[in-house]
């Protein structure tokens, strides 16, 4: 199998060379079946490293403890789905599946443009190959994962304890798939800048692949999240860590260059800047495993930290340097009169929305790298944390709220007053009341009462959408509420699901401000019977039970928990202590509730006394972050549905002159 | 039922979700200790990353006794910014959570704000130049095409 594996690899970055000089000889002059040749190419590096996938993954299921990789990751006792997962628990392994998304998402854009985009298509596969290559390159001479042991060891070192958590299966691919599917778009944009056609059919073909790089990298933070609050036993979910906000700066600029590209298809603006956002969102997904591989920067999350970053860091500028190069080349071709009325339009707010987002986004960058900064200039090693990012961003977190209430009402061009009156006076009211509701309940932070108002706010203007959408249908077409509600979702899912993924944010940011204000902690030593309250709780701790397995010894409490003298639950947190690597590790219980988190860790046992300490936190809200999380994912779902008018557009849109179309049917030796 | 209402209905719900949610946050309301307040202004440097108030070792051996000793200066009567002073003292700049706002530190605090109105400034001006290119359409009052109506009808038939 590694044999297999290493020879798929090999063969892979060679037919990836190859699938850049066909496809860019072949688009120079014009050679058609030199392009179809480089299709095929690209399905057979595609079939490659699914190969290696495959080698990889079997010699994981079946320990073969002759390859440094699985005897490193995995053990006898691990259980089956964590030798599967461990395929991304490691550093080749997780290179590995980067370069298998990307060749299979190569792959499918591949066959996607074998009719379409002839012009630019080829150079956007070029492209995608030459980023496969790096990626190649280092699973073939830098850090190889079939490579073997000279002695083959008894048993393996075993995966890390904190990665053997269900989160952790879903986690990372989501986010690869999210980071990786950023390159589709990108390739593209680099193709229209090489090929100098620049209107805006780059954008159309790939505005799914955009929105499902967000989709994904929207769900690898929340998974992420979710998983640092499970496992990492401290009652939150953010830390403001380099590696998670290498995660969410893409996500950031991947956000603004969605709504961007909305002035650019509507008003033909903005080209150069929707351009410099996707180089900028896929030099950020780079920048993010130079983060994680290099140890730069101290991190948390950093399980894999290598020498791989200075190839990275090489990589991320020589794509800097050419994809800037382009658009400087470029930027004559690319400037088009753009029209501009007033600062009461759609088009202003959605640029004021990219403002914000973008400003997040560099704060985020510079926060992250300030500490590598002030070593170099002062010699002082300092620490960039939660304080300054939760100050710098929370301001920025109420305007970027306020524009998503105005932006998608707003009307384009141009609002008249009493335009606006008539809009926002309802959900200004909404807010305004939400706030004085909160503040008669006792809650006098200002940025609570502001962030209450705001999403009051936004959710008002975007059931009065909805309100205005359903009262047009049935005033057109006699139809019942709900029916209205479905058909006008289904007719228009594109910006019915941009509200419903408006709701989301809304009721995550809510999640947030509550979890992050009120968060109550109350840490309490008892012997078995003894009780402790925290908020409503009354918690009675029950006893202990120790449990082994032949992977790990656990103890468990079970703790009965009371509210206004009835009981509710038994929870049960744990301790576990994992044979190898002998390493402790926390389980915690968790009783959710849409009201507030209970959240009980096992701090502690003193066998000489019987006492047991817990750390108990009680979170408000927190529920919603959640919920609003996965809102966000059903949105993008209803926006990415196929849309049979859409895709007439874009069948318009980005179909070329008959003379330039080489399918396979017309190529001579061809498919 | 009226087309609106059941959409003015959800809008009642969502502000009494918002009431009650508001409620519940003043129900759970407590005053952060000072402990608390105290050790998020300070990194733990046991390698988990976090601040000295979040660490997520039960047993750290730097944030735990950190804690107790924060717990024996507020006792004592010592202030937040001098009791960070006085760790700052003993374990450097990098035990704080946060960069000082003074000298190059500054430059952390003032950049992302910079960048900002930099770019609020750019938007500025790029509004202003294409604003001046831009011509208003005149509007037809009363002059209103039957046939265009007539489409534009169609048009939204399909479309909403």
């Amino acid at each position: 199998m590694p044999l297999i594996g290493q020879l798929a690899l090999a063969l892979a970055l060679i037919i990836a060379f190859y699938s850049i000089v066909a496809n860019v000889i072949g688009a120079r002059r014009g050679i058609p079946t030199l392009i179809v040749s480089a299709r095929h190419a690209v399905w057979a590096v595609c079939a490659m490293v699914t190969v290696a996938m495959g080698a990889l993954w079997t010699s994981l299921l079946q320990s073969d403890f002759s390859l440094e990789y699985v005897s490193s990751y995995t053990s006898f006792t691990l259980p089956t789905f964590y030798k599967v997962t461990a395929l991304w628990g490691g550093q080749q392994g997780s290179l590995l599946l980067w370069t298998w998304l990307l060749t299979v998402f190569t792959a499918i854009v591949a066959f996607q443009n074998r009719r379409r985009n002839p012009e630019i298509a080829p150079y956007a596969l070029a492209v995608l190959a030459g980023v496969a290559i790096f990626f190649l390159a280092m699973l073939n001479f830098v850090t190889r994962p079939f490579d073997m042991l000279s002695a083959i060891p008894a048993e393996g070192q075993d995966l890390n304890p904190l990665l053997q958590n269900y989160w952790m299966a879903i986690h990372p691919p989501s986010l690869y798939t999210g980071y990786v599917s950023a390159s589709v778009p990108f390739a593209f944009g680099a193709a229209a800048l090489i090929t100098g056609r620049l209107d805006d059919s780059w954008i159309r073909s790939t505005r799914r692949w955009a929105i499902f790089s967000w989709f994904f990298l929207t769900l690898g933070n929340l998974f992420g999240a979710r998983w640092a609050y499970e496992v990492l036993g401290w009652g939150g979910y953010w830390a403001w860590d380099p590696v998670e906000n290498a995660a969410f700066m893409p996500w950031l600029v991947m956000t603004a260059y969605l709504h961007s590209i909305m002035i650019q298809e509507r008003k033909d603006m903005l080209k150069v800047w929707n351009l410099a956002l996707i180089g900028m969102a896929f030099g950020l997904t780079l920048f993010g495993t130079f983060l994680t591989r290099s140890g730069v920067i101290s991190s948390v999350h950093s399980f894999t930290a290598s020498g791989l970053g200075p190839y990275f860091l090489t990589f991320l500028l020589v794509v800097c340097v050419l994809y800037s190069g382009l658009l400087i080349a470029r930027v004559k071709s690319l400037r088009t009169p753009a029209e501009f009325e007033s600062y009461l339009s759609r088009e202003a707010a959605f640029l004021f929305n990219n403002l914000v987002l973008v400003g997040i986004a560099f704060a985020v960058f510079w926060g992250t790298l300030f500490p590598v900064l002030s070593e170099a200039v002062r010699g002082v090693k300092i620490t960039v944390g939660p304080p300054f990012f939760d100050k710098v961003n929370a301001p920025l977190a109420l305007a970027l709220i306020f524009l998503m209430g105005v932006g998608p009402l707003i009307a384009w061009r141009r609002s008249s007053l009493d335009n606006l009156r008539r809009t926002f006076t309802a959900p200004a009211i909404l807010g305004i009341v939400a706030g004085l509701c909160a503040f008669l309940a006792g809650l006098h932070q200002w940025y609570v009462l502001s962030a209450l108002s705001l999403a009051a706010f936004v959710l008002g203007t975007v059931v009065a959408e909805f309100r205005r959408g359903v009262s047009a249908r049935r005033h057109m077409v006699s139809e019942s509420a709900p029916k209205a509600v479905v058909n006008l979702i289904a007719k228009n899912n594109r910006r019915y699901g941009g509200y419903v993924i408006h709701v989301g944010v809304i009721l995550a940011f809510v999640g947030i401000v509550a979890s992050s204000f009120f968060r109550v902690e109350v840490k309490k030593s008892v012997k078995e019977g003894g009780s402790f309250y925290i908020g409503p709780y009354e918690l009675v701790y029950l006893g202990l039970t120790t449990r082994e397995t032949p992977h790990l010894e656990s103890a468990i409490a079970r703790v009965e928990v009371f509210r206004a003298g009835k009981p509710i639950a038994v929870m049960a947190p744990a301790k576990l202590f994992y044979k190898r690597p002998q390493q402790p590790a926390t389980e915690v219980a968790i009783r959710s509730t849409p009201a507030s988190d209970l959240y009980l860790v096992l701090a502690g046992i003193d066998d000489n006394t019987g006492m047991v300490t817990f750390q108990v936190f009680l979170t408000p809200l927190v529920f919603w972050l959640w919920a609003g999380g996965l809102i966000m994912a059903l949105g993008t779902v209803i926006v990415m549905w196929p849309n049979v008018r859409e895709r007439a557009a874009i069948a318009a849109a980005v179909r070329a002159p008959a003379a330039l179309e080489f399918d396979a049917q017309t190529v001579p030796g061809g498919e | 039922m009226k087309p609106g209402k059941p959409l003015t209905l959800v809008a009642a719900l969502l502000a009494i979700s918002l009431g009650v949610a508001a409620v519940s946050l003043a129900a759970s309301i407590a005053a952060k200790t000072s402990v608390q307040d105290v050790s998020e202004g300070l990194t733990c440097q046991c390698g988990c990353g976090l601040t000295v108030a979040n660490c997520n070792h039960p047993q750290c051996e730097f944030a735990v006794p950190v804690r107790t000793r924060i717990e024996g200066m507020i006792a004592n009567g010592m202030s937040r910014p001098q009791i960070i002073a006085w760790f700052r003292t003993q374990y450097g700049e990098k035990v704080l959570s946060a960069p000082t706002t003074e000298g190059f530190n500054l430059v952390a605090w003032i950049m992302p704000f910079a960048a900002l109105i930099a770019g609020g400034l750019a938007i500025f001006f790029a509004f202003g130049s294409w604003r001046s290119k831009a011509a208003v359409a005149p509007v037809a009052v009363g002059a209103f095409d039957p046939e265009l109506k007539r489409r534009l009808e169609q048009e939204l038939r399909e479309r909403i």
